[in-house]
């Protein structure tokens, strides 16, 4: 039983939603990013913290958005094994690079706000080491994609790759927990632990985040599928012309 | 599982014909020792003792990682492993014999290093060498589980040895910290820790879970 797969000069499904979701995800996060700055400067100043506390609306939101580009690389690697089509391991990579960015966003407007509130930049506290390990395995992920020749053969070392990172982040989880490390990162998850006035840009935040990411998701995977196809499109012309499948000079 | 015997036994035998991996594997163990206590500031002996347990599980992590990467690196001579692609069984099982021969160098290496550990810090190893061992095996399977995996990965990337212990290292950290808890718990006398050990046992399982399942596509050619 093979299943379908889109040939390789054909757009595939994921690239056709991606694209025609470019536009209406770009004119959405315009919309959505003027609200939101609006509601960040109206919000509350936090009595404790003062104005530093606004960086949580960036920063919490950019760590879902960072969680949700690993859990798509790790699905889409899955799906990849499984159905053996191209698309859905560019869509891994592509997942996996905007995961990284907004990972790097998380860890790079964390220690602005530590730096006010702690009064440290940095602190070996549970969460950050976790998130740290976490870019630490997505950057490798994205080496390994690099270092690897022929296309096949990455993807499915990539697909195998991403998985065990998600499969490890509980296990990472308890053995942080289990070496002393305490938390001293505050729980803004928790329902109500926001003050008045706070909910509203935090929302409007964490949509922001979610927008962005589908953007840039839908950008990346657009041109991912250009690529392959412009690729694809050169060897075989090279191959009608009868010139050898490399770059002369 | 005559296959997973047979690849087992043919790493032995090749290992024993050559013994060149796993003598790197030792003499990398004890370097990273010496370097790290020469690093160290002098005349913290008490300070030392408490990282002992780091130390000797960073020692053990290191040198796995040099003879990993030689574990599927010399499959590639003569295109070896092709050939053993060719098994007719599930690839699972020449997954668990490459990591059973890589388990069994770790076990002799592990076992040496603790001696030398104990020689040369005053350790008195006997009354807990029993669960002492039970530790450094659960730590050595997660290691070898997740190790001959990626080991397999990056033996066909450009760059593999640089590749490995950036793959490898972020996902071990769980049998790091598990085996470090457990051994320092008995270089203290106390008993050893439940959850340490479930964290140990469970990596392992998922570990052993993953790559049995996902061996297949890595091999694939």
């Amino acid at each position: 039983m093979t299943p379908s797969r889109t040939p390789p000069s054909a757009e595939s499904a994921i690239e056709r939603l991606a694209r025609r979701s470019v536009a209406a995800t770009g004119w959405l996060l315009l919309a959505v990013v003027a609200g939101f700055a609006w509601a960040v400067q109206a919000a509350p100043t936090d009595a404790m913290q003062g104005p530093i506390q606004k960086v949580l609306y960036v920063h919490a939101p950019c760590a879902f958005a960072a969680y949700l580009g690993f859990i798509t690389t790790a699905l889409a690697g899955a799906v990849y094994l499984w159905r053996r089509d191209a698309a859905w391991d560019r869509l891994a990579a592509s997942a996996a690079e905007v995961g990284v960015v907004f990972c790097a966003l998380v860890i790079l407007s964390g220690p602005i706000w530590a730096r006010g509130t702690w009064g440290q930049w940095w602190s070996w506290d549970l969460r950050l080491i976790l998130t740290l390990l976490l870019f630490l395995i997505y950057l490798a992920y994205l080496l390994l994609r690099s270092f690897t020749e022929d296309d096949e053969r990455t993807a499915r070392f990539a697909a195998v790759y991403g998985m065990a990172g998600l499969v490890v982040i509980p296990l990472n989880y308890f053995a942080i927990r289990l070496a002393g490390g305490r938390t001293i990162h505050p729980e803004n998850l928790e329902r109500g632990s926001l003050g008045d006035g706070m909910g509203m840009p935090f929302a409007l935040g964490v949509t922001v985040a979610l927008v962005a990411f589908f953007h840039l998701l839908a950008r990346r995977v657009e041109l991912a599928g250009l690529q392959a196809r412009a690729e694809h499109a050169e060897a075989e012309q090279q191959a009608l012309a009868g010139a050898p499948p490399w770059p002369t000079p | 599982m005559n296959v997973l015997l047979a690849v087992l036994w043919k790493d032995l035998v090749t290992e024993w014909r050559r013994r060149d991996r796993m003598a790197a594997m030792l003499v990398f163990a004890l370097l990273v020792v010496v370097i790290f206590f020469l690093a160290a500031p002098a005349g913290s002996e008490a300070a030392s003792r408490t990282h002992l347990p780091g130390l000797l599980w960073v020692a053990y992590l290191f040198a796995a990682l040099l003879g990993l990467e030689r574990a599927f690196a010399q499959e590639l001579e003569n295109d070896a492993l092709s050939l053993l692609a060719l098994a007719p069984a599930d690839r699972g099982w020449i997954y668990l014999g490459k990591a059973g021969a890589t388990l069994v160098m770790l076990l002799v290496l592990q076992g040496l290093c603790a001696l030398a550990f104990a020689l040369a810090f005053g350790l008195d190893l006997r009354p807990v060498a029993l669960p002492l061992a039970g530790v450094a095996l659960l730590g050595a399977v997660g290691v070898c589980a997740a190790g001959t995996l990626f080991s397999a990965v990056a033996a066909r990337t450009a760059w593999g040895q640089v590749l490995l212990p950036l793959l490898l290292l972020p996902l071990l950290v769980p049998v790091l910290l598990g085996a470090v808890r457990a051994t320092a718990a008995l270089l203290d006398g106390e008993a050893l820790p439940r959850d340490a050990l479930q964290l140990l046992v469970v990596t392992d399982a998922v570990f052993l879970i993953l790559s049995f399942a996902t061996f297949e596509y890595v091999l694939d050619e």
